[in-house]
């Protein structure tokens, strides 16, 4: 890539971490949120979670893929499936690239 | 970090509490270190040079924006574009900076600007766990600086490995998928409620059909609808 363009693009992406990161925590108390909105807010962070993951799992290659060409979905059910289970998030994470290669040796993929 | 440490059995110390945010952060090691990696190596390859790859990962600290603008970094998009769309991925910090600045508020401008530069999902869920369960917990601000401090850490260690490692690393190994289950394992004891599950299904529905919106705003939208979703299911069981 070239030089100039790469050093403004990445001082765009810093931007938006300091935009997106701190700026409310600058405001602090003094930005007023309605109390209904703020009470909705609280399910955000779930939303936004599954509205990142799911997309990640159940895309390849810009098509979606519920075959075992892409076992990436079934790793991520077994994933949930463990942490229910167990609370462990090495236990999870492992499990569930254990399945995600299991599947690719045998399938072939 | 500068108030006295005491030594009484079982007091919670500045000290004492910055170690806990640490180690509560560390069961998600491996997820941290392969999304890392990954990020440093997709970097690389998308056509960075080392230099710029290391300085990007230093500044952003934002493994999922950095990747959504890659490929628009590739293809020489509009600074604009990219800016705009690492601030769409980004978007749900400025929730999540809503949720928490009260326990910040007193604190300078300096130390606020780094601990929201800091903040991430991991520590964002595991905080607002702990506060739940421990409303009184003292030194807050140092457990949240301790497992934010550990994740920054292990992230950029991550990441420069995977930078300088690039060619060495096949993306055949699907690495970046142990970041993805990272995720998982920390939204499923989220999903406790139905107003929370319901917020989540609608937000994952949308995501999947939304997801040729450019700029990632079918992200935004996924958000607000499960949103509203869990806050109707909220509303219609607690009417009489």
């Amino acid at each position: 890539m070239i030089e100039p363009y790469v050093w403004w693009a990445i001082l765009g992406i810093t931007f938006a971490t300091f935009l997106s990161r701190s700026s409310l925590h600058l405001l602090g108390n003094r930005l007023q949120i309605p109390p209904t909105l703020e009470s909705a807010l609280r399910y955000a962070p779930a939303c936004a979670l599954a509205a990142i993951l799911v997309p990640d799992l159940v895309f390849a290659g810009g098509q979606l893929d519920l075959s075992l060409d892409n076992p990436r979905w079934l790793a991520g059910i077994v994933s949930a499936v463990i942490f229910a289970a167990n609370r462990s998030m090495i236990a999870s994470i492992s499990g569930g690239m254990a399945v995600f290669w299991l599947i690719r040796a045998v399938h072939g993929g | 970090m500068s108030e006295p440490i005491t030594n009484d059995a079982g007091a919670v110390t500045p000290r004492s509490a910055f170690l806990r945010g640490a180690r509560e952060l560390m069961p998600a090691w491996p997820g941290i270190f392969a999304w890392g990696l990954v990020t440093g190596v997709a970097m690389v390859k998308s056509g960075l040079s080392v230099t710029a790859a290391t300085v990007l990962s230093l500044l952003a600290y934002a493994g999922s924006a950095q990747l959504a603008a890659l490929p628009l970094m590739a293809a020489f998009a509009p600074i604009w574009l990219v800016t705009l769309t690492a601030v769409t991925v980004n978007l749900r910090f400025v929730v999540y900076s809503v949720l928490t600045r009260r326990h910040f508020a007193h604190l300078g401008a300096q130390r606020r600007v780094w601990l929201g530069y800091l903040v991430g999902d991991i520590m964002f869920v595991r905080f607002t766990a702990m506060i739940e369960r421990e409303p009184h917990y003292p030194h807050r601000v140092h457990y949240y600086f301790g497992g934010a401090i550990a994740n920054w850490v292990l992230w950029q260690i991550s990441s420069i490995i995977g930078i300088f490692t690039a060619t060495t690393i096949p993306t055949s190994w699907g690495l970046e998928l142990a970041g993805t289950l990272t995720l998982v394992a920390l939204l499923v004891p989220l999903c406790a409620s139905r107003p929370v599950l319901a917020g989540v299904v609608v937000a994952a529905v949308v995501s999947v059909l939304a997801h040729d919106v450019p700029m990632r705003l079918g992200l935004l939208l996924a958000i607000a609808l499960g949103v509203a979703a869990a806050f109707a299911v909220e509303r219609a069981r607690s009417a009489p």
